[in-house]
């Protein structure tokens, strides 16, 4: 029964089904967008069928308890198999070639015999010279008379194998982790603010660094066309009232503090200020310009009329920014309506125009703490190590048996590699006739 | 010179040198066959050399960046990816049947970019995310995977076909045996490369937004493409599969591929639009 099991953790088949079920069930997660609100869910898919999606977690589908066992199966099948792999590459590269026998030369993967006229030191000069077009490496050893020959080339290869496996177990590791004890939000600043909360994703609530993070300053440049080209935010980090560290992040250049990562990952408008309106008295034909900020009550020509902005938004109904303007007359009811940009609108014997405006920018910084991430970085480097030794070279090994026959002698070939079996048979075959049939043909 | 009329020039080469490695099938003339490599190499070269120019003229723009960024861009390079794989691996197999599908690929892509007129082949600045080195050297290693996935699936179709019907076409591949081997040998190739794409992009995502991974649908329709083929070497590499039910492997990986690259812009963003209103 142990063994049983064991066997099962430990096989390819395993592998191979987890590997097509995770391939297939990932596909959920792509059709049904992830991380709404269940408001959202229960409207698209209905009462009943939200239930049963929820039980099994299909809205945060990759962090669900399903999910999370077929890759701890995955892990525990690499784990075992690994652990089953590691003797079998040991035997077959350590011991390999120093034991020569006769049953080689009848059960490898590619094996020819060959008989010939000449004398047999002739032909072993062509066994050398056969063997070293392989490799230099060539091991001698006679037995009654009977010499054998034996080469390999690309031993290493074995282990490359090994390690991309154990590479995929530090990754794995590393995403455990980072699961774990990392966690991911978003921190809008205004330019000039500061703040120590974290808004996490997936509505998970905030969290509370034990230090202020401070936008000095943000700024923005665009290309012609009107596409953002750069933006970045000069970020200080405030400990207990003192600055320690300062420092200008971009998009694609974060800055990290005491394992904190702080990327440049949006922006947006805050609000305005310093508002210029123009005011055209219809009967008078008098104009005036107003300078004001949000919710400062500002008399208009000189009578007893005040205007003030009340709100800002930097795209109303998708006609652009406009300012919520508010007339006020003393006695009656306040005269409110939406200013958008160079449109002027008339109120009464007055015309209000909304000429320009600046702008405040949030800077919107992703903050990340991932104590994991080292070990998938060195799971990646291993990895890609593993694959050029695993994928680009082969474990060749090439015996050869010389002996004495009645007439001239014989020669037995056997040879195998750990892949491509058939296209290595074909270059021993050509090398066969090259160099040791080449002269006698 | 223009980047884009060097293109149709090359689209033409390629055609050219597909058209005559089927005569050199038909014909089973050796000659054509190396006629029509030359002509593929000259196309590749030319090729290079519209990449390079669209990369100085960017710069001459003032938008500097490698022409790796928008779909056109993209298409153009896969292309060049499939006939960069086909020209190098072309040595393993020498068939002209093989190589003719090959280079017709890379022309079909190609006639498909200068015939579209919703592609839009301007050089556009680049958006603050996509100005990174590792989106290079991302976009390089998944192309070239998409090239050998691209050649494999070609290969798993003809081994079906030589399976399947019989007469005097489908004999002028390659038996089986080695079709298929050969087929293993580019797609754990593309696997590499196609682990490497996702390493840089991972790196990429990490310095952009702070996180390595965080299963967006292009993220996770690399990852479940990367399953399939990690799927494909270990049925054959240790339950030794062969034949048909591997062509099959290919030829869903190869669907994922495309998907990938396409169905996650184009039917995944119109899914959740669609979902949400
Ligand atoms: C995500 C995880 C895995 C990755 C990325 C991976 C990757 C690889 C690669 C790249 C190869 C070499 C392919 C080649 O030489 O063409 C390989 C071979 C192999 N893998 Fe995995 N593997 C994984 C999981 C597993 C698991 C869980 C098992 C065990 C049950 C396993 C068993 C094997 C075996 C037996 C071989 C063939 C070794 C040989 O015959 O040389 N692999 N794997």
């Amino acid at each position: 029964m142990k063994t049983k099991i064991y066997d099962l953790l430990s096989s390819v088949k395993l592998t191979v089904t987890l590997f097509l079920v995770i391939a297939a069930s990932s596909i959920f997660g792509t059709i049904i967008e992830q991380g709404l609100t269940p408001d959202k869910y229960r409207q698209i898919f209905g009462e009943t069928f939200f239930h049963v999606l929820k039980f099994f977690n299909i809205f945060d589908l990759y962090h669900s308890w399903w999910f999370t066992f077929l890759l701890i199966l995955l892990s525990v099948n690499l784990i075992a198999c690994t652990l089953k792999q590691i003797p079998r590459v040991a035997k077959i590269t350590i011991k390999s070639g120093k034991k020569i026998d006769d049953s080689l030369f009848t059960s490898s993967q590619i094996m020819n015999t060959l008989y010939f006229k000449e004398p047999q030191s002739d032909i072993e000069k062509r066994v050398s010279l056969f063997l070293k077009s392989i490799s230099n490496s060539l091991t001698r050893v006679s037995n009654n008379g009977v010499f054998y020959y034996f080469i390999e080339k690309g031993k290493f290869s074995r282990f490359g194998m090994i390690l991309v496996h154990v590479s995929v177990l530090f990754i794995f590791a590393g995403g455990l982790i980072g699961a774990i004890w990392g966690f991911g939000g978003q921190m809008n600043l205004v330019e000039g603010g500061k703040s120590d909360t974290v808004y996490l994703f997936g509505n998970e609530g905030t969290k509370k660094l034990d230090f202020y993070v401070a936008c000095d300053n943000f700024s923005l440049k665009y290309y012609k066309n009107g596409i953002p080209k750069e933006y970045k935010t000069v970020l200080t980090i405030i400990n207990e009232d003192k600055e320690v560290f300062k420092s200008v992040i971009r998009v694609n250049h974060p800055l990290t503090y005491k394992g904190f990562k702080f990327s440049q990952a949006s922006f947006g408008v805050a609000g305005a200020y310093n508002f210029r309106v123009k005011v055209i008295n219809m009967t008078t034909k008098e104009e005036n310009l107003l300078t004001l900020d949000m919710m400062n009550k500002v008399p208009v020509s000189g009578n007893d009329l005040s205007f003030a902005v009340a709100r800002f938004e930097s795209d109303y109904m998708g006609q652009g920014p406009a300012a919520l303007g508010v007339l006020i007359k003393p006695g009656e009811e306040h005269d409110i309506f939406w200013l958008n940009k160079n449109s002027p609108i008339q109120r009464g014997d007055y015309v209000f125009m909304l000429n320009d405006f600046d702008i405040v920018y949030y800077s919107g910084i992703q903050v990340n703490k991932d104590p994991g991430v080292i070990l998938v970085w060195i799971g990646f480097i291993l990895i890609i190590v593993g694959f050029i030794s695993s994928i680009f070279f082969e474990h060749i090994r090439v015996w050869v048996r010389v002996s004495t026959e009645k007439e001239g002698c014989e020669i037995s070939i056997a040879a195998s590699t750990s892949k491509n079996k058939d296209i290595f048979k074909e270059k021993i075959n050509r090398m066969i006739t090259e160099y040791l049939e080449g002269e006698t043909a | 010179m223009n980047d884009t009329f060097i293109v149709s020039i090359v689209t033409f080469l390629y055609f050219l040198s597909a058209f005559i490695f089927l005569v050199s099938v038909v014909f089973r003339k050796d000659n054509a066959e190396k006629i029509a490599t030359v002509v593929a190499v000259g196309g590749l070269m030319l090729h290079s050399l519209a990449l390079i120019i669209r990369w100085i003229h960017s710069y001459q723009l003032g938008i500097g960046h490698a022409p790796l960024s928008n779909f056109y861009e993209s298409l153009v390079f896969f292309s060049w990816s499939i006939v960069f794989i086909f020209l190098l691996i072309r040595k393993q197999y020498k068939n002209s049947l093989i190589s003719m599908f090959s280079v017709f690929f890379a022309f079909l892509i190609l006639a498909y970019v200068s015939l579209s007129n919703t592609l839009d082949c301007q050089i556009q600045p680049l958006i603050p995310a996509l100005q990174s080195n590792w989106l290079i050297s991302h976009v390089i290693s998944s192309f070239l995977a998409y090239g050998c996935f691209a050649i494999a699936f070609g290969l798993s179709i003809l081994y079906l076909l030589k399976k399947i019907i019989n007469n005097n076409i489908v004999n002028l591949l390659p038996d089986t045996a080695f079709l298929d081997e050969i087929t293993y040998k580019i797609i754990s190739i593309g696997f590499v490369l196609l682990t490497l794409g996702i390493i840089t992009g991972a790196a990429w995502a990490d310095r952009a937004w702070g996180r390595y991974w965080g299963w967006d649908p292009k993220e996770t329709w690399s990852l479940i493409t990367w399953f399939i083929y990690g799927a494909f070497l270990h049925a054959r590499l240790a339950r030794g599969w062969r034949g048909i039910r591997m062509s099959l492997i290919s030829i869903v990986g190869f669907a994922c591929v495309v998907f990938t690259y396409l169905g996650v812009n184009y039917i995944l963003a119109g899914l959740h639009s669609y979902l949400e209103y």
